[in-house]
């Protein structure tokens, strides 16, 4: 198909030709089209079927304003072929479509609107209630856009964010909106300048009329030209905003070419003030069977022929109500397409005497006064029925275009979604916003302006009045007023036309009101008939609004249509509330770039070379277990028989020194921490207020108003957080330093652990000399020195190293060449766990949770009772819940031989009631016998009680087995081994 | 919903940066004849005011100082 060649305004490189399919067919685009452009180009008129009815529909808006032009292209589902660029190779295929757009299966389904009144959905169908899900489903397999494959991989390209932050942001890069940064900027201020389009100049970049000597579009040219090299004017194009929140956050998102590095970018703009200058778009007219293929926007049709060289039609019929449509009338016949009439729904002598003037020079028909009130013809427009708006005859015309608009609205969703206040304006017959809210300002045709200097100069007043609100530097007093004076001087926002939809509408004819959602003039009788009078609650009942469109094609007209119905003037009218995203961005955008942050301990890569199988643990990447097999049979003998050494170095390690380092230590542990002394570690731990267990670990003190401390690694990074909130209000003085990541640790756990250690230093390490729970500095190796700590979480003699990070790697290998001669291996997190749980140690989460306090769990010695001094955080709740009946109590379980082995989760159960559950069980090669460790009763929590757990095999299926409780210390009751 | 909050030390940033403390409650009662319901209603039991409040917010992602900041909950705007 032939191109026309529209000069300067043309967007398409036509040197750069693009193949691309469309079902399958090829087909040929170029450079700097759209897929909506190239479509068209290639001849499809038919671009996919309406949600309920499987209209044909066709090419209506140009700037995603429709869901009619929704494609999958690539196998993605609802992108918008209207503003989608482009690429060479995409794969495009219509959506709602069984075969061809053009010969839909479903397409009998228009016949059928009697079943599909307004609303159906909730009132039809569902008598008999039983068959409901039938229909349901058979509504949904028919209705709808797009289809996702679950199967396939949709976040594909780099999806990146940004955080800006700015003194003005400008929505809107016309005029208007250039205008307005160039005026911030002059004023010294940083200006972020977003436009959703690729370039700069909203609208003029295709006018071509004459203004001022020149046409329009180089006017445009010349302005972005001027911002583009404007020093702190910042310009994002192709980045429509999605809305703008509390304080002026402006959100929205760039849609990358093939320079940038991302696909997408989701960006945050924290902005002082923001203008916003988002423009008019066409308020659609309501007629009979206006969602013809062959129905289209003024915008749409002068875009396609002045940007991308697409010839809208052979015979063009114009029904618009203002002079910008008379331009892209004149326009369009200047460029050699064959208007057939242009009807105004405005009467004569409401024209602007220039278009007029135009008008008059060509022999074009001309009725003002008239409006389109049908279009002719299935699957494309064949032609049309004019009328006059007074009633009387009416005149059929053939045409194969129909362009029809009525008027221009602005686009508010900006402002409402800012919570600007709006109202109907009379003499523009637009929304307007009548109260503002604190920095936001707005300027350009949206506040109903025409003339292309009365554009440019309210830009100017925003650009000072924002220049002042932020206390900007202006260069005089006199340069911010001037533009005020100069604007008050040029022609003030033109009238609008309040048509509210053309005549003889609904007569036996669907008028869609709404295409994205099918609904019709009808459907608004029908929801004013069923009681749900006014725009917010027909949405929710028959659908207007609730489309991709989302209130920008159908909220001024349905707001307008529902109030000529109800017979109230047209200024009471109010839209819908405008919901963001405003744009479109795609789901993998929001989900973020996806990679995963995490913290690698110092010994990362020497576990790795070991064959460690990683799994993420808070923070970190922590070596789960070593080489296949996930049980760590072989990991935990080593430890209970030989030596084994853990990296636990995410253990949670701090410094807390000042004078009142102690009065704070004893606000948030348990025991009395007077008693820590130098080289002892004293084991503790912390509740909430609620005397839930939150953390543990041990206090060992360096030196008069200082001390070590350790957490458990998930607590580490809020421990600073909880000190400070729990000390709040008693300003006291001490200093807390968080040196979890500045220092590595390592664990060297098993009998032989002595006998490594002893290899790896001269100090003396011998039981008399450092006996269970001391905390000695030594000198490893070369001279690292090192804080040693005898602990035994895992139940074995076990002395923990703590170094600084950089020389961790350094004392791995000094402990694993040491070591060689014993079988040393490394041991991980699974292993511990099994260790531990032998042990009767309880991991935080593992064996507590909400509902259990410190005594509860059996770490009820630990806590200072007689200390109401330091008024310890979780002392009166542990008070208040010392004796009360039917608290959970942590036991030791040993299963009983040859019964079915329980598992983490395991309920326990006393008849039909549920008294606990198994939190951790394992089945122990050390012992010989499965134990758990279970949160029960406390009337069943004493030693030798039988008990029984409940296992569900499959859902209503269930097994009891037998399990005697004990103490939860089974390995080393008496702690010997430690000791030794 | 976002808005800014001023921090003493680093002034005003976006919420993001800040965890919420909760209501100032007055210092931790003392625990000597402290009974339980006394210590519940002051952990646990909240008045829900349609105008400002007095709040801690704590800028964890900033420099991790606890402060108390007067704030409407109706607008989400700090007063002052």
């Amino acid at each position: 198909m032939s191109r026309l060649r529209p000069g300067e305004t043309c967007r398409v490189d036509f040197s750069r030709p693009l193949e691309f399919s469309f079902l399958g067919r090829e087909m040929t685009g170029y450079a700097g089209d759209t897929v909506a452009s190239a479509l068209y180009g290639a001849g499809v008129r038919i671009f996919g079927r309406s949600l309920k009815y499987h209209r044909p529909r066709g090419l209506y808006s140009m700037e995603g304003e429709s869901a009619n032009t929704f494609m999958s292209i690539d196998g993605v589902p609802n992108e918008c072929a209207e503003t989608t660029e482009l690429r060479a190779g995409m794969a495009i295929e219509p959506q709602n479509v069984r075969g061809d757009p053009g010969r839909d299966r479903f397409g009998f389904l228009d016949a059928f609107d009697r079943l599909m009144p307004a609303g159906f959905y909730y009132h039809l169908f569902h008598r008999p209630y039983a068959l409901w899900p039938l229909f349901q489903s058979g509504l949904r397999r028919m209705a709808g856009t797009g289809v996702l494959d679950p199967g396939a991989e949709y976040r594909n390209g780099v999806r990146t964010e940004r955080y800006l932050n700015a003194d003005v942001a400008v929505i809107g890069g016309g005029p208007a909106g250039m205008a307005a940064a160039l005026a911030a900027g002059e004023s010294g201020l940083r200006v972020c300048l977003f436009e959703r389009r690729g370039r700069l100049g909203g609208q003029m970049t295709w006018r071509v009329r004459d203004f001022e000597g020149e046409p329009l579009y180089r006017r445009a040219g010349a302005l972005a030209a001027r911002v583009r090299a404007a020093e702190n004017v910042n310009v994002f194009t192709r980045s429509p905003v999605t809305g703008v929140w509390g304080e002026n956050l402006v959100t929205g998102f760039a849609v990358g070419t093939e320079d940038d590095p991302f696909r997408e970018c989701h960006w945050e703009c924290r902005a002082t003030t923001v203008v916003v200058a988002a423009g008019c778009m066409d308020r659609p007219l309501v007629f009979n069977h206006n969602d013809r293929p062959g129905v289209m926007q003024v915008g749409t049709a002068w875009r396609l022929a002045r940007t991308y060289g697409v010839r809208p039609g052979k015979s063009v019929a114009f029904s618009v109500a203002d002079d910008l449509g008379l331009e892209a009338a004149i326009d369009l016949d200047d460029m050699g397409v064959r208007i057939r009439f242009i009807a105004d729904a405005r009467e004569s002598g409401q024209q602007g005497p220039e278009v007029f003037d135009a008008l008059c020079d060509r022999a074009i028909p001309f009725f003002p006064g008239c409006a389109v009130s049908r279009a002719v013809g299935r699957k494309r427009v064949r032609g049309c029925v004019l009328r006059s708006l007074k009633g009387g005859r009416s005149r059929r015309f053939r045409c194969d275009l129909l362009v029809a608009n009525a008027g221009m609205q602005p686009r508010i969703g900006i402002l409402a979604t800012a919570k600007a206040r709006l109202a109907y304006c009379t003499h523009t017959h637009g929304y307007q916003p009548t109260e503002l809210p604190p920095g936001v300002f707005v300027a350009g045709s949206m506040t109903g302006l025409r003339d292309p200097r009365s554009i440019e100069a309210s830009g100017r007043v925003a650009g000072y009045g924002v220049a002042e609100w932020c206390g900007g530097r202006l260069k005089s007093v006199a340069g911010a007023r001037a533009p005020a004076r100069e604007a008050e001087a040029l022609p003030g926002p033109g009238a609008g036309c309040g048509i509210i939809h053309a005549p003889a509408i609904g007569r036996g004819a669907k008028a869609f009101v709404d295409l994205d959602e099918d609904g019709t003039y009808k459907n608004v009788k029908e929801s004013i008939a069923r009681g749900l009078d006014v725009p917010e609650l027909a949405k929710r009942f028959a659908g207007f609004g609730l489309g991709p469109g989302q209130y920008r094609v159908a909220g001024q007209n349905l707001a307008m249509i529902m109030a000529d119905l109800r017979g109230d003037p047209v200024e009471t009218a109010h839209p819908t509330t405008v919901r963001p995203p405003l744009g479109a961005p795609s789901l993998a955008t929001l989900a973020g770039p996806g990679h995963d942050v995490h913290k690698r301990t110092p010994l990362h890569s020497e576990l790795a070379g070991r064959g460690a199988v990683f799994r993420r643990a808070g923070a970190w990447q922590r070596a789960r277990h070593f080489g296949d097999d996930p049980s760590c049979r072989d990991e935990i003998r080593n430890v209970r028989t030989n030596v084994g050494v853990l990296d636990s170095s995410p253990l949670g390690k701090f410094r807390i020194h000042g004078p009142d380092a102690l009065n704070a230590l004893q606000r948030v542990y348990m025991s009395d921490m007077s008693k820590a002394r130098p080289g002892r570690c004293k084991y503790s731990a912390m509740c909430n207020d609620m005397g839930q267990l939150m953390d543990d670990g041990v206090v060992v003190a360096e030196g008069p108003g200082d001390y070590y401390f350790t957490t458990s690694s998930a607590r580490a990074g809020d421990t600073v957080e909880w000190f400070r909130f729990h000390t709040r209000h008693d300003d006291w003085d001490y200093n807390l330093v968080n040196l979890t990541d500045v220092l590595g640790s390592l664990n060297i756990a098993g009998p032989n652990a002595r006998r490594v250690l002893e290899r790896l230093t001269r100090d003396n390490v011998s039981n008399q000399a450092f006996p269970y729970l001391a905390c000695r500095r030594i000198t490893v190796g070369d001279g690292v020195e090192a804080r040693c700590l005898r602990l035994g979480f895992v139940g074995e003699l076990s002395f923990e190293l703590h170094a600084p990070a950089s020389y961790v790697p350094y004392l791995w290998d000094l402990v694993m060449e040491a070591g060689a001669d014993f079988g040393i291996r490394p041991f991980g997190l699974e292993a511990q766990n099994c260790l531990r749980a032998e042990k009767g140690h309880v991991i935080i989460g593992m064996e507590s949770e909400q509902r259990v306090t410190l005594t509860d769990i059996g770490m009820g010695w630990m806590w200072d009772r007689e200390d109401t001094v330091s008024k310890k955080v979780g002392a009166p709740a542990l008070r208040a819940c010392d004796r009360q009946p039917g608290r959970l109590n942590l036991v030791g379980l040993r299963v009983e031989e040859g019964a079915k082995a329980p598992r983490d989760g395991t309920l326990v159960v006393d008849g039909d009631k549920i008294v606990g559950y198994v939190c951790t069980t394992r089945s122990s090669d050390t012992l010989g016998w499965q134990y758990g460790l279970a949160l029960v009763h406390r009337e069943h929590a004493f030693p030798g009680r039988r008990i029984h757990l409940c296992h569900e095999e499959a859902p209503g299926q269930r097994v009891t087995s037998t399990a005697f409780v004990m103490s939860p210390h089974f390995y080393d009751p008496r702690g010997e081994r430690l000791r030794s | 919903m976002t808005f800014r909050l001023t921090c003493p030390v680093c002034g005003k940033r976006d919420v993001y940066e800040f965890t919420f403390g909760g209501q100032e409650r007055g210092p931790r009662p003392e625990q000597d004849g402290l009974s339980a319901e006394e210590h519940f209603r002051w952990t646990q039991f909240r008045l829900i005011p349609n105008e400002p409040q007095e709040e801690w917010w704590y800028h964890g992602q900033g420099c991790g100082v606890w402060f108390r900041t007067t704030r409407d909950p109706g607008t989400n705007r700090e007063v002052r």
